[in-house]
C-alpha cells in the first residue's frame, strides 16, 4: 500500500466509527422511550440546582508545568528524526543531542529552582 | 480484510478486558456481564444537560473511540496482520493518543456541570504529567530499531525484548499508559466516589455506552502498544505469532487493571510532581543509557 492509501484507510476507519456511533444512537432512540420530566436536564451538583454557569470557575493551578511542557513537547518533535538516524551517525549524534538535552534539562532545573514545579 | 480481522480482534480484546475489569472490581466473573450492561445502557434515556456546548458534548465520546482505534490501527498483531503499516507508526501512536486528552477535556467542559469540568481539567494536568513519559521512552525504542515502523520495532527485539534492554523506559511507559487509560490510581478524571463520575457524570444512555466502549478499546490499545514496543510483539517460540501478540496484550492489560487496584488515588499535584521531578529525569537518563549501549554493544 502507498502512504496515501494507508491514510485513506485510516480516514475510512474514523468515518466508519462515526457511522457505528450513529447506529448506537438509532438503537438507543428506539429502545428507550423517555418521558419528559422537569429538571432532568440539570447537571449533577449533589442534589442542588446550580445557580450559575460552571464554565470559567476553575483555576488550573498547574500552569507552571504547562509552560515547561510546551518547551519539552516541541523538543520531542526533533527527537524522532534524530532517533531514527542515531545508529548511522553514532557518537556525533549522541554528542549533538547530549548538548541539546542538557541545555533543556538545565532549563528544567532552573524552572524547578524558581518554583515552576509546584501547585501555583 | 486484514483491517476487518484486526478490528474484530481489538473488539474481542475489549470485551475480554470488560469481563476482567468486572471481575477485579466486583469480585466475581461474569462472561455475559458486559453484554447485559451494554444493552441496559442502550435501553436508558440519554439525558442532555440544559446549557451545554452542543458540538463538544456530541463529539467527545466518538472522538475518544476514534483516537483509540486509530492508535490501534498501526500496531501489528502478526507480521501481515496490521491495518496500516505507516512509515511513521510510532509517532502516529503518540499523535492519536494525544486526542484522548482532547476528548476528555471536551467531555468535561461541554455539559456545564461543576464535577465534569473539574474532571476534565484534572485530566489536562494529568496529560502534562504523563505525556513526556509516553514520548521519551518511545524515542529510545526507535533509536534501537532505527525506524518508526512498528513492525520493524518488533523485529529489532528478536535477540532481546526492550523490556530487558531498557527497563527504565518500560516501567515509565507502563505507568504512563495506565495514566492515559485513566486506570486507578490515575483515575483522576472519573474519580469514582469523589466527583460523581467526573467527565462521565453527565453522560447517560447510548452516549455513556460509547464512552465506556472507547475506554475499554483504549486499554487494549495501550496494552498492545506496550507489547509491541517492549515485549517483542508477535515474537515467541512454538505458538503462532498472533497468539503471542494476543497473550502478551491481554497479560499487559490484566497487569494494568490489577496494578493500581489497592493503591489510593493520586492527587493531580502529586502526579505532576512525580512526573516532572522523577519521571522526566529518568526518561532522559533512559535515552542517554540506551544511546551509550547502542554505541558500545551495538
Amino acid at each position: 500500500m502507498t502512504a496515501f492509501q494507508q491514510y485513506a484507510l485510516l480516514l475510512a476507519m474514523a468515518a466508519a466509527t462515526i457511522g457505528f456511533v450513529f447506529c448506537l444512537y438509532v438503537i438507543g432512540k428506539y429502545l428507550a422511550a423517555p418521558r419528559k420530566e422537569e429538571g432532568e436536564d440539570t447537571p449533577a451538583a449533589s442534589g442542588n440546582l446550580p445557580e450559575e454557569a460552571a464554565w470559567a470557575r476553575y483555576h488550573p493551578r498547574y500552569y507552571g508545568y504547562a509552560l515547561l511542557f510546551l518547551a519539552f513537547d516541541m523538543e520531542m518533535a526533533y527527537m524522532y528524526p534524530w532517533a531514527v538516524v542515531y545508529k548511522e551517525l553514532g557518537l556525533v549524534a549522541l554528542l549533538d543531542m547530549g548538548v541539546f538535552l542538557s541545555i533543556l534539562f538545565l532549563g528544567l532545573l532552573y524552572g524547578w529552582s524558581q518554583g515552576a514545579l509546584r501547585r501555583q | 480484510m486484514t483491517a476487518a480481522i484486526s478490528i474484530l480482534a481489538l473488539l474481542a480484546g475489549a470485551y475480554l478486558v470488560a469481563v476482567l475489569e468486572g471481575w477485579v472490581s466486583m469480585g466475581r466473573m461474569s462472561i455475559t456481564g458486559p453484554l447485559a450492561s451494554g444493552a441496559a445502557m442502550l435501553g436508558r434515556e440519554s439525558f442532555v444537560p440544559k446549557r451545554r456546548d452542543r458540538v463538544f458534548f456530541e463529539v467527545a465520546p466518538p472522538l475518544l473511540l476514534v483516537s483509540a482505534l486509530l492508535a490501534a490501527a498501526v500496531l501489528p498483531l502478526s507480521p501481515g496482520l496490521i491495518v496500516a503499516d505507516l512509515a511513521t507508526g510510532a509517532l502516529f501512536v503518540n499523535a492519536a493518543l494525544a486526542y484522548v486528552m482532547v476528548a476528555l477535556l471536551m467531555a468535561g467542559w461541554a455539559p456545564n456541570g461543576a464535577y465534569a469540568m473539574v474532571g476534565g481539567f484534572r485530566f489536562l494536568g494529568q496529560l502534562v504529567a504523563y505525556s513526556m513519559l509516553i514520548v521519551m521512552p518511545i524515542t529510545a525504542v526507535a533509536m534501537r530499531a532505527e525506524s518508526l515502523v512498528t513492525t520493524e520495532v518488533v523485529e529489532s527485539q528478536a535477540a532481546l525484548p526492550n523490556a530487558i534492554y531498557q527497563p527504565i523506559g518500560f516501567v515509565l511507559f507502563l505507568l504512563a499508559g495506565m495514566a492515559v487509560c485513566f486506570l486507578p490510581p490515575f483515575d483522576l478524571p472519573t474519580a469514582p466516589g469523589e466527583l460523581a463520575g467526573g467527565v462521565e457524570a453527565e453522560y447517560t444512555g447510548w452516549r455513556l455506552a460509547v464512552f465506556r466502549l472507547a475506554r475499554l478499546v483504549l486499554v487494549v490499545t495501550v496494552a498492545a502498544a506496550v507489547s509491541v514496543f517492549y515485549l517483542g510483539g508477535w515474537l515467541g517460540p512454538v505458538f503462532p505469532p498472533w497468539a503471542w501478540s494476543a497473550a502478551k496484550t491481554l497479560a499487559v492489560a490484566a497487569l494494568m487493571l490489577l496494578a493500581g487496584r489497592h493503591v489510593p488515588r493520586l492527587r493531580e499535584t502529586h502526579v505532576l510532581e512525580w512526573g516532572w521531578k522523577v519521571g522526566i529525569p529518568l526518561a532522559l537518563l533512559n535515552i542517554f543509557v540506551v544511546g551509550v549501549m547502542i554505541l558500545v554493544v551495538g
